[in-house]
């Protein structure tokens, strides 16, 4: 089979050029230490309230660490507030918080603004991500996978002070 | 030429007699196919700028109470849009192209007329009963219908029968396949018949995974023979099937870029054996990559993510592989036309001939469609991408750009060959699409940098409460770009239409098929076996294990099913 002169040095081109993107993804996972979700256990969405995700809410665990656990629902979040209180947390600066997040229905999405938090939330499933909040403001919790008719609607914040 | 031309007739083309059969196949079940894709995009293409003005501040500050016409409630109008044009528009259009493709290289008909028929009349019973079940508000699940949401089982059953019609097209296309191989004992087969192949094997391959997931969790979910799913395990065989699914598209484009752009640039293929190549890998590694849609799933692990990484830059190659191809056919054909300089070639094309300059319209949004899906198909960019409107803005400059200017140009010559009458105007043609690529260059460009900024795919955004100042000037210029594309397609369908109703004019020009063999391209690349078998062995490493980190071998499906309306459970 012939291959022409320039097309072989294409071929190398292309092939190096997607070597180093390679490389660039392997230094963002090895260097910068760039977390992807990964399986941290199963939870039966019938049976929530026998579960972690019982009373959700902030933890604080001291040192400015924080576990949270959240219920996605159709169609808000839960982060434990109350009947009628909007759905938001406060955080000082700098708090790192480790997110474990359900969901109670169907397909739902979370996602921080401002920060690397982006999960599908699959019912029977637990997601979770760590984030650190390092500049004061309030980032919405953004449903992003569509549930419902108020889908737009579910939104959460976080508001770091 | 004949002298005097009373009636418009297709110019007699030197007949052996099966092609007789073969080219009155052509207005009637091609043209079926054809046209009833046309017709169902007429349905789908209409919804996208409608969404576009929901998502638009501004729209919605002048217009408050603005709601989609015929579909009013929005994410109806989005199941429309994805699944009529990405599911039904395209697999008509593919199948009805795949024909003439098969009938006019190989020179024979269909091995069996009858074959065709039955699958041409599943996938249209299946075309009617979605639309039932879209248009009644029964399936308002978009073109993804994960569980553990559920639509009515007619929806289902119309994507079985869509998806078991083009296994019979499939049976067909191979049967006529042996035929010729029969005939032809040695010969290569013309690329684009090879491509063909390639495509249809690799849908076969691709649908299993879907038709699992479909068959076995969603429909009987439905019809209450079940009560539970796992929703984590119907998107790994969904997105088993969604990634080739995306190639099963682009293969019918490539087929026009590799065979017929020569011929209609009045340039030649520069390398037939790595279009071959390009072909094969295409069809070989369009499988072990769909967990890339799968970055952020909480049940596959990092590692088959990482295996499912390296493996999506493997099926750029061929993409690579093309771009180089098809810029030495483009060169010969700017050359040709007195370019001069290293780069003059790149101005000199035929911008003023509608079925070129569709095509290279497509290549245009491709290179910054097919960029873009480098970018988030890398593991760690995707936590800032996924789901955002960075995807539709990506998948608008492939398939919506490349793919459907790369069929438009195809429709501006079959629907001439189809009708026996010329296109009805070349100047509407050249504007529709090039209101189409301003248009999805600023769409695109628009959704990128609001996904950037963290705003939403999917999301009725009238209303929310999340949007910044700096997203909403990105989500304004994506509506402007609606309002271009709304004309755009406005244009596209007067054309249809004057050409099947309106048009006087002759037809003067064949399709533009090559046929006979080619030299250079080994005889090996035509064993589908083996590359059926590397196809499955690789399906068995990438997906072997992802499958099984989503078996929950204690609790068994534990999901109940719901429907997008309401929080409380079915049955």
């Amino acid at each position: 089979m012939h291959i022409d002169r320039l097309e072989r040095y294409w071929i190398i081109a292309v092939t190096a050029m997607l070597g180093v993107f390679m490389a660039a993804l392997f230094v963002s996972v090895v260097v910068f230490r760039v977390q992807l979700p990964s399986p941290v256990g199963r939870v039966d969405p019938r049976a929530l309230a026998e579960t972690e995700f019982a009373t959700p809410g902030l933890s604080d665990l001291g040192a400015g660490r924080y576990d949270m656990h959240i219920v996605a629902k159709m169609w808000n979040f839960d982060l434990g507030q109350g009947k009628g209180e909007p759905a938001e947390v406060r955080l000082p600066r700098g708090a790192q918080v480790t997110f474990f997040v359900t969901s109670e229905d169907v397909t739902h999405g979370f996602f921080i603004e401002g920060h690397d938090a982006n999960l599908m939330l699959l019912p029977g499933q637990i997601a979770s991500t760590t984030v650190r909040f390092n500049r004061p403001g309030t980032y919405h919790i953004i449903c992003h996978e569509y549930c419902g008719p108020a889908h737009a609607n579910m939104v959460a914040a976080i508001i770091v002070e | 030429m004949q002298a005097a031309q009373s009636l418009p007739q297709r110019r007699p083309a030197p007949l052996s007699f099966p092609s007789l059969a073969m080219l009155a196949s052509e207005r009637t079940l091609i043209g079926a196919h054809i046209i009833t894709a046309l017709a169902a995009l007429s349905i789908g293409i209409l919804m996208g700028p409608f969404q576009t003005f929901r998502r638009s501040p501004a729209f919605m500050e002048a217009l408050p109470d603005w709601k989609i016409p015929v579909f009013t409630y929005y994410y109806q109008a989005l199941t429309i849009h994805g699944v009529i044009n990405a599911l039904f528009f395209t697999t008509f259009f593919i199948v009805g192209f795949s024909y003439f493709v098969t009938q006019r290289s190989l020179e024979r008909p269909m091995y069996s007329r009858g074959l065709a028929w039955g699958a041409f009349g599943m996938m249209f019973v299946g075309l009617s009963l979605v639309l039932y079940a879209i248009a009644s508000n029964q399936a308002n699940v978009l073109y993804t219908f994960y569980p553990s949401l559920v639509a009515h089982p007619t929806f289902y059953i119309g994507l079985v029968l869509l998806v078991v019609g083009t296994w019979v097209v499939t049976a067909n296309i191979f049967l006529t396949y042996a035929q010729w191989r029969a005939d032809h004992p040695g010969e290569r087969v013309p690329l684009a018949v090879f491509a063909t192949l390639a495509n249809y094997v690799m849908w076969c391959v691709a649908t299993i995974g879907v038709a699992v997931e479909v068959l076995f969790m969603l429909l009987p979910l439905s019809l209450g023979w079940i009560t539970h799913t796992d929703p984590q395990m119907a998107r790994a065989l969904f997105w088993f099937f969604g990634h080739p699914l995306v190639y099963f598209w682009l293969i019918p484009a490539y087929i026009s870029w590799y065979t017929m752009l020569p011929r209609q640039t009045g340039s030649q293929l520069f390398s037939d054996p790595l279009a071959r190549v390009a072909f094969l890998m295409l069809m070989i590694f369009s499988i072990p990559v769909g967990a890339h849609h799968l970055f952020s799933d909480p049940g596959v692990s990092a590692a088959m993510k990482g295996v499912h990484t390296i493996l999506t830059f493997v099926v750029a190659v061929p993409s690579f592989l093309t771009a180089f191809n098809i810029g030495a056919v483009l060169e010969r054909a700017g050359r040709s036309r007195g370019a001069r300089g290293p780069l003059g070639w790149l101005v000199r094309q035929d911008w003023g001939n509608p079925v070129v300059a569709a095509q290279l319209a497509g290549m245009i949004l491709f290179i910054a469609g097919g960029f873009s899906g480098l970018i988030h198909a890398s593991l760690t960019l995707n936590i800032a991408l996924h789901n955002t409107a960075w995807v539709p803005g990506h998948f608008h400059m492939t398939l919506a750009g490349a793919i459907t200017l790369t069929y438009i140009a195809i429709a501006y010559w079959i629907l001439p060959l189809i009708r026996g009458r010329a296109l009805f105007s070349r100047p509407i043609a050249l504007a529709q699409i090039y209101t189409w690529l301003v248009g999805m260059l600023i769409f695109g460009h628009g959704m990128g940098a609001a996904g950037i900024l963290g705003i939403p795919r999917r999301a009725d955004l009238a209303g929310s409460g999340y949007i910044s100042p700096e997203a909403a000037t990105w989500l304004n210029s994506a509506a402007i770009a609606g309002v271009i594309l709304l004309i755009s397609s406005v244009l596209l369908f007067i054309n249809i239409i004057g050409t099947l109703f309106f048009s006087r004019a002759p037809v003067n020009e064949d399709g533009p098929i090559t046929t006979g063999s080619s030299d250079g391209s080994p005889l090996w690349f035509e064993r589908w076996g083996l590359w059926l078998g590397l196809m499955l062995f690789l399906a068995l490493v990438a997906w072997g294990p992802l499958f099984a980190e989503t078996l929950d071998l204690v609790n068994g499906f534990n999901v109940p099913g719901f429907r997008p309306e309401s929080p409380v459970p079915l049955q």
